[in-house]
């Protein structure tokens, strides 16, 4: 579902990914931990192309993501039709939620159907409908994200990802921003996305839920995979030195 | 009637035709922040645009027009442009002047407020899927509006103000109402404070008008 072979990214001096591989499979769930500022936000920005890579190559469901490559082999900047398209098949949900505060938690949820894949406005009322209640928020429909907990954004802009109907799922430390007692409404609906079968690569802090829930964990140091193997053994007998360290700081 | 200088029978005999002035005040105000905001979001957009030519055009025309006194600008207009066989009428001239001097100024609001929008906005929608003018139109542009508000309701103020300026462009608005009758009567205090008045009335009711509209949005916000 998702192929990334050597990626690399630069900010100015700072070289932020370095030949990063990764292939997530169909129905996977990936987790990816590590230490802040080992660039795990910034790859998982590049797989729906917020962030441009520099080179390297990513498809996601067979569609090259931002660069496409010609017969000969050189890699040329795709279209931004091609990528819009692309990126309204990748839900995205954020450290800070970002809802639309400008509207209602109903209208957040239907505003990319209605803007991007342009279904009339009851189908998507209904698709929104549907989705809230699927994340418990079925009676906030009508908040404005201010009148909600930080919990009940992150769910908001769950459903708001999920009502593109999305081939693959990104979570950018999705429970990070997150009051302590808030956390687990939000970790039970990714767990139930991924109970449906929802391919997903998750950036996060949470080890417990990257034990119960992931297929894979990956961990990322200094914008590289150091380790990538199955929960039971990251956490049992991690493989490379620094994740030992990692996970003697965190655990 | 009479208060120490002031007359007010002669200002009740001037106010019509003040009130003549007035309107052409207005008209000229409504015109240039219609045009002005047309340019200004236009600008705005070139500014934060990624292409450089368009960013560096918005940046020099917010540089050149911000630095030359509306004065000098509509002395080029309606003095100059005749020169290189380009005749404006004073009303053309002093709408053109007004609206592109104020739009510049309003093009660095707009900026201001649309880079006031936290990023993650920006990245929200554009991970939906939508184009970066649906994400401007859709997600950024009505957040920003809210928050321009204050200051483009001071730039209007400072716009109905400046129409004064067009008075040297033989405009006959409220202030070269107030010059006409004074080079008749020769009152100057009783017609320039009547003047005065007449403009404080006008601010004070845009002032109105603009609080009005911010509580709207607030309450559209859900604040």
């Amino acid at each position: 579902m998702i192929v990334a072979e050597k990626v690399n990214k630069s900010f100015g001096k700072l070289h932020v990914l370095k030949d990063v591989s990764l292939t997530v499979q169909q129905g996977e769930v990936v987790v990816i931990i590590g230490p802040s500022g080992s660039g795990k936000s910034t790859f998982l920005r590049c797989l729906n192309y917020l962030e441009p890579i520099d080179n390297g190559y990513i498809t996601v469901d067979g569609q090259p993501v931002g660069k496409r490559r010609l017969p000969n082999g050189r890699l040329v900047d795709d279209s931004r039709k091609n990528l819009y398209r692309l990126r309204s098949r990748i839900g995205m949900v954020f450290q800070r939620f970002n809802l639309f505060p400008h509207q209602t938690a109903l209208q957040n949820v239907m505003e990319g159907p209605i803007t991007v894949s342009r279904i009339p406005v009851s189908e998507a009322k209904a698709r929104a409908e549907a989705l809230l209640a699927k994340v418990g928020l079925a009676d906030k429909a009508q908040a404005y994200p201010v009148q909600l907990s930080g919990g009940q954004q992150q769910r908001v802009a769950i459903a708001r990802a999920l009502a593109m109907q999305p081939k693959v799922m990104l979570f950018d430390e999705p429970t990070s921003a997150l009051d302590p007692e808030l956390v687990g409404e939000v970790l039970e609906v990714i767990k139930d996305l991924a109970r449906d079968g929802m391919t997903m690569v998750v950036v996060t802090h949470e080890m417990g839920f990257a034990r119960e829930v992931a297929d894979r964990v990956v961990f990322m140091d200094e914008g590289s995979i150091l380790e990538d193997t199955t929960p039971q053994n990251i956490f049992t007998r991690p493989g490379h030195p620094r994740t030992r360290e990692f996970l003697s700081k965190i655990l | 009637m009479r208060f120490g200088p002031i007359d007010v029978e002669f200002i009740l005999g001037i106010l019509p035709f003040l009130f003549k002035g007035a309107l052409i005040t207005i008209e000229l105000t409504v015109q240039a922040i219609v045009f002005g905001t047309f340019i200004g979001l236009f600008v705005a957009l070139m500014k934060i645009s990624r292409f450089k030519v368009l960013s560096i055009l918005g940046g020099f025309y917010t540089w050149v027009i911000r630095g030359i006194p509306l004065l000098v600008q509509l002395f080029i207009l309606y003095y100059g442009l005749p020169h290189i066989g380009i005749q404006l009428s004073p009303k053309a001239a002093a709408v053109m002047g007004l609206s592109i001097c104020g739009g510049a100024y309003i093009a660095e609001i707009i900026r201001a407020g649309i880079q006031s929008i936290e990023k993650g906005q920006m990245e929200a929608a554009l991970s939906l899927g939508m184009s970066y003018a649906q994400a401007m139109r859709r997600v950024i542009l009505p957040q920003a509006y809210r928050r321009l508000l204050p200051p483009m309701g001071n730039e209007f103020i400072a716009l109905m103000k400046d129409t004064s300026l067009v008075s040297v462009i033989t405009m006959v608005e409220l202030m070269r109402s107030g010059i006409l009758l004074n080079t008749t009567y020769f009152r100057p205090m009783e017609i320039y404070i009547t003047v005065g008045v007449v403009y404080l009335i006008m601010t004070t009711f845009f002032i109105y008008l603009i609080s009005l509209l911010e509580k709207r949005l607030a309450i559209s916000d859900g604040e």
